[in-house]
């Protein structure tokens, strides 16, 4: 019956292709020079090339962790190019159809049509290949409700007032290894601003695409959300299949300030490299958002992708009665490794955190899910509920729990529970008795071990995330 | 590397005796060892500095002290005072089936290998107890016997004194003990304490470790247990907390069906610090563990508990538990809880779960309701959460001596 | 409908059904009675095609096809259904996504467009009518946290919805009370028609007060030792099992 289940996971990972499109890559290596010359590119202000050069300045005395439950090679800093953007983009398009359609084809390849008459009304997109933003949607649409959402290095130039506020004020310059490389050498990005009680119009969404071989990619997402303020932000990532290891290390960073709200999700689809482990993303991110008074965070992610995964989006928890979430879905097959859960830091009274948490391994996989609950001394009747649910497929994987608990108030409660369970062959006995085929039978299954995680994805996002999970486990059965 | 730990190698050096192979190999990889800080994921939360700080003037190693004879138990009392036996064991008369020697007396091989394979390599003051322990224990049972008297080891530590001690113990097939493992100590002191017990196929262990050093007492120690096939281990664990006492209690099923139940209560007060880490290896199939560990912590006291479970890609059907509770009295104690599962095998039963939290307010309620005052109600719900533990101890003689000196230990901690 | 010819069936190297005959027409209720350990349950898993159940002799013939060379989801979409004794639970997976999953699977196989979910539901809300389940039960995970009973009309409101050639139903009527049993036969009975077979496995005789089979086998060591009409059950009920002892070592021997 495994086998049966093996085969149903079997998978093709359809973004796989490269796109031919002549671009403008740095030659390998990193030290300050490189730093500059990206500061160059982007036509930067002094003040944010000084901020790079200290983040580098620290990253140099760091070192990497070694704590999750990740094995892979050492990384070889020096052999990887920290710059790639297309030709097309060095004179910024002024519109649509100015960019070169290759690049636009790519998108549209991938599902995300960047024409917005095609596009689903009332999602923005702002598109990131390799290093550069290609096109944001929809601008003006947001613009008329006071939302400015643009590439980060835009922001740089035309908000910089909020971008010096903000920046690095949640995830600091030197808060840990991979964050600190990225403040160095961070290339683009998207920005959000909602101003005071605007509920953004439409879903915001990034897309993030690894074009370019031997490139890392390092983008920088800054949301601000102001007080009384909702926004929903989306991101989907894909890459093509190429027989080396790319880096990615991203910082994502949210504010919501008093009675605000943002719920920010994920479809990771990076390149989780082929059955024997080749090839693949490592794909290095700290997320973390920062709640005022009231405000709510919720994180929800669906990991299908990258050959190794060390993520942790986080919530402080700062003003009192905020709310912080984190919904995951974490599936490894093949050779993958994921090292992912969440951080809740209860600074305020009355502070509320949820966190779900399922993981699927598979083939020969590691699926950890590590996480931090901690009640600071203030956190006067703060709540916590944990629950980590594994499923394992397959007597080849592994699936790990590390649940972190740190309580200093005698009045905050938390809870955790942990379980571990297969697909059995009784439920896959049931199905098929009703007609089902192995493959769908699986993929059914898991979909309902996911349902928790899935139903507090935006409607779009959710049908794609289904989707993904299903060609995750398309495979040859029947 | 710490001064203490150099001292340590250097005072090792010294030592001669027939375990000298084993001591050189931890010798050699003690001398490897990085002295933790909190980066080293088993220090996180807990500080060495208690043990760096102390002064250790080296006590009058003669001196007999006082201990709590517990009336009913009728157990076979092994003394120890700051590492030396006190007790004389030609005078002892042992139930047949079972043999008792003292470590620095065995000169035969059959100890060593308790002594060197059962610890889990990992760890520090195991091998600083490898390197220094030259007295100790060697308790054989025979094949099929089932001896009744508990054998109850107490160990003490006096102002000023150093202890490091090991117990071996072999459970033969289908053979039955009761071992208490008693530390005791308030001064400044320092103890190394490790157990380590093979249970033969079929045996059955009933295993007590109380853990009641305070204040000044600094102890490290484990208890480690290998389980052969269809044996079974009922072992419980009370401790209190002192500037710095750490347990490691390792529980390995290295054949099939065997089964483990370890239970655990710590109960902390003023500026203690009590630091358990659990590890369940699961090699075999069908294995089954349950673990339930329960803490009050008052004061500005800090519970450390860690408890891992380990199922190996081999064991499948394997069925394994454990439950971590926590209460926090004060807004100064501190909590800090982790369970771990690590599984490689897919067709097992595993959980895990921990809580911390307060009394609940509906239950208080319930007993003020009844006339109860708040704070005695709180005594009693506070009691009642670890009672469940106490009532789960096998024998209830022990059970009610610790029932006793817990609730006189509750008495002294800060209920709100 | 189906002919089942010799069959010899094991599970983990244990024989199980040793040389079972048994013949059934269109629109037939066939009952089968026996002991514990007689191999009734084992009679369903083999038919629906369970794994670790291997045939090692005999044939099955359905509606003119070899039964025994088709995977689990093949026989189901030729119709056969089986009604579980104990109904394993999947959770998270809702009733409704399910039972439309599979009513479309058997429907695709019948050259047939899916329902749409505004006519799937207005099917299923009859067959939980018909049932006595609540129409929530289509919201909840396939069977988690059901009682006993709710397990049992779940199976039978799945058996209505996929309208099967040949149902069996095996114990359906164990655990129920006198009230969820009447309406387990209703919702049978309901479904009975010239078209349709019927193989109701049973310990006891009540179940067939309500549901009037139309031949009464009794299963015994692997085999079907006796078969009558209904009146053959009663006997049964009055006499128990115990002159099997016997009955079946003659039929060994």
């Amino acid at each position: 019956m495994s086998e049966q289940i093996e085969q149903a996971l079997a998978r093709k990972y359809e973004a796989g292709f490269v796109s031919n499109i002549e671009s403008e890559t740095f030659a390998v290596g990193l030290d300050e020079e490189v730093i500059r010359r990206i500061s160059t590119m982007k036509n930067e202000p002094e003040w944010m090339l000084q901020w790079r050069l200290k983040a580098y300045e620290s990253w140099l005395k760091m070192e990497e962790p070694e704590w999750a439950h990740l094995h892979y090679p050492k990384i070889d800093y020096q052999s990887i190019s920290y710059y790639s953007a297309p030709k097309s983009m060095k004179d910024k398009p002024k519109s649509l159809d100015e960019v070169d359609p290759e690049l636009l084809r790519t998108y549209e390849k991938l599902g995300i049509p960047l024409h917005e008459q095609q596009m689903l009304a009332g999602v923005a997109v702002d598109a990131v290949f390799d290093s550069v933003s290609v096109v944001t949607t929809f601008r003006e649409k947001l613009e008329e409700a006071g939302v400015i959402f643009c590439p980060i290095s835009e922001a740089v130039h035309k908000y910089p007032e909020l971008v010096k506020k903000y920046l690095g004020t949640v995830v600091p310059r030197s808060d840990n290894y991979f964050a600190a490389l990225n403040s160095a050498v961070f290339t683009d990005g998207s920005f959000v601003y909602i101003p005071k009680g605007v509920r953004c119009p439409m879903e915001l969404s990034t897309y993030f695409r690894i074009n370019e071989q031997n490139t890392g990619q390092f983008e920088r997402t800054l949301i601000v959300a102001d007080e009384g303020s909702h926004v929903s932000y989306l991101e989907g990532c894909t890459a093509p299949q190429r027989d080396e290891n790319q880096l990615h290390a991203a910082v994502v960073e949210l504010v919501a300030m008093d009675n605000a709200k943002i719920k920010y999700s994920t479809v990771q689809n990076w390149y989780p490299g082929d059955e024997e482990g080749k090839g693949g993303i490592y794909n290095f991110v700290t997320k973390r958002g920062i709640c005022h008074n009231n405000a709510h965070i919720s994180w929800t992610q669906v990991e299908t992708g990258s050959a190794i995964t060390w993520k942790y989006p986080s919530c402080v928890l700062k003003g009192d009665n905020s709310v912080g979430e984190f919904y995951s879905v974490a599936l490894t097959r093949g050779r993958q490794q994921a090292d992912t859960g969440t951080k809740m830091i209860h600074l305020g009274k009355n502070t509320k955190s949820t966190i779900i948490s399922k993981g699927i391994s598979a083939g020969r996989s590691n699926n950890a899910y590590r996480g931090l609950v901690q009640m600071g001394p203030n956190s006067d009747g703060a709540r916590n509920f944990t629950q980590c649910d594994s499923l394992l497929i397959g007597d080849q994987c592994g699936a790990h729990t590390f649940p972190y608990i740190e309580s200093r108030n005698p009045s905050a409660i938390v809870e955790h529970e942990a379980t571990t369970s297969k697909v059995s062959d009784e439920q896959l006995f049931l199905c098929q008795q009703r007609g089902l085929d192995a493959e769908k039978a699986v993929s059914m299954i898991v979909n309902g071990f996911c349902k928790e995680v899935f139903k507090e994805l935006p409607m779009e996002f959710a049908v794609e995330a289904g989707k993904l999970l299903e060609i995750s486990l398309e495979g040859s059965v029947g | 590397m710490s001064q203490w730990l150099e001292q340590v190698i250097d005072r090792a050096s010294e030592v001669q005796d027939w375990l000298g192979p084993i001591r050189q190999k931890s010798l050699a990889e003690l001398r490897e060892q990085r002295w933790p800080n909190r980066r080293v994921e088993a220090w996180k939360y807990t500080s060495l500095t208690p043990l760096e700080q102390l002064q250790l003037s080296g006590s009058d190693k003669a001196t007999q002290v006082p201990y709590d004879q517990i009336a009913g138990l009728e157990s076979l009392d092994l003394v120890f005072v700051n590492g030396q036996l006190q007790t004389d064991l030609k005078q002892c008369s042992l139930p047949a089936g079972l043999r008792i020697r003292n470590l620095s007396e065995a000169d035969d091989e059959s100890g060593a290998d308790l002594f060197a394979d059962i610890k889990p390599k990992r760890h520090l003051f195991g091998l600083v107890n490898d390197v220094l322990a030259q007295q100790g224990l060697i308790i054989e049972v025979a094949d099929g016997a089932s001896i009744a008297r508990p054998v109850r080891l107490v160990q003490l530590c006096t102002l000023g004194g150093e202890s490091h001690t090991r117990i071996l113990v072999r459970l033969g097939e289908k053979s039955r003990l009761t071992v208490i493992e008693q530390g005791e100590g308030q001064d400044p002191s320092l103890s190394t304490a490790f157990a380590e017990y093979e249970l033969g196929r079929q045996a059955y262990l009933e295993h007590y470790r109380l853990s009641l050093h305070q204040a000044k007492a600094v102890q490290l120690g484990g208890s480690h247990f290998r389980l052969l096939e269809k044996s079974q281990l009922n072992s419980h664990l009370v401790a209190y907390g002192s500037d710095l006492s750490r347990l490691d209690v390792d529980i390995e099923h290295a054949e099939s069906h065997a089964f483990a139940k370890f239970n655990a209560i710590y109960l902390l007060a003023s500026g203690e610090t009590f630091d358990l880490h659990s590890t369940i290896e699961h090699r075999v199939p069908h294995g089954t563990t349950e673990e339930n560990a329960r803490g009050i912590v008052g004061d500005r006291a800090k519970a450390v508990f860690n408890g891992r479970i380990h199922i190996h890609r081999d064991a499948q059907k394997t069925l394994a538990e454990l439950n971590n509770r926590n209460l926090l009295l004060s807004r100064r104690g501190q909590i800090n809880t982790k369970p771990e599962l690590e599984i490689y095998a897919d067709d097992v039963q595993c959980a895990h779960g921990a809580t911390v939290a307060e009394i609940e307010e509906s239950a208080l309620y319930y007993l003020q309701s009844r006339g109860i005052p708040r704070s005695q109600a709180l005594v009693m719900l506070n009691f009642g959460f670890i009672q469940e533990l106490v009532n789960q101890m096998p024998n209830r003689v022990l059970g009610e001596w610790l029932q006793v000196r817990l609730k006189d230990r509750f008495r002294q901690m800060e209920v709100k | 409908m189906l002919k089942i010819k010799n069959l010899h069936a094991s599970v983990e190297d244990k024989t199980i059904i040793k040389g079972l005959d048994l013949n059934i027409k269109p629109g037939e209720v066939h009952a089968i009675m026996g002991p514990n350990g007689a191999g009734k349950s084992t009679l369903g898993y083999v038919l629906s095609g369970r794994e670790g159940y291997e045939v090692s002799e005999g044939s099955v013939e359905f509606k003119g096809q070899d039964l025994l060379e088709m995977d689990i989801e093949e026989r189901a979409r030729e119709g056969l259904f089986l009604a579980f004794q104990y109904p394993v639970e999947i959770p998270g997976v809702s009733n409704m996504e399910f039972m439309k999953e599979s009513v479309n699977a058997m429907r695709k196989k019948q050259g047939l467009e899916p329902l749409t979910a505004a006519e799937f539901l207005k099917k299923a809300k009859e067959a939980c009518k018909q049932v006595n389940l609540p129409l929530d039960f289509l919201k909840r995970g396939v069977n988690e946290g059901f009682s006993g009973g709710e397990k049992k009309r779940n199976e039978i409101m799945q058996m209505i919805l996929l309208e099967p050639k040949l149902c069996i139903l095996d114990e359906s009527d164990s655990g129920l009370d006198i009230d969820a049993l009447q309406v387990v036969a209703n919702g049978v009975n309901s479904q009975r028609s010239p078209e349709r077979s019927f193989i109701v496995v049973t310990h006891y005789q009540r179940l067939l007060d309500y549901i009037k089979p139309d031949f009464v086998h009794i299963l015994a060591d692997g085999k079907i030792v006796k078969s009558g009409d209904a009146s053959l059950a009663l006997e049964v009920e009055k006499a128990g099992y115990a002159w099997l002892g016997d009955k079946s070592k003659e039929a060994g021997a």
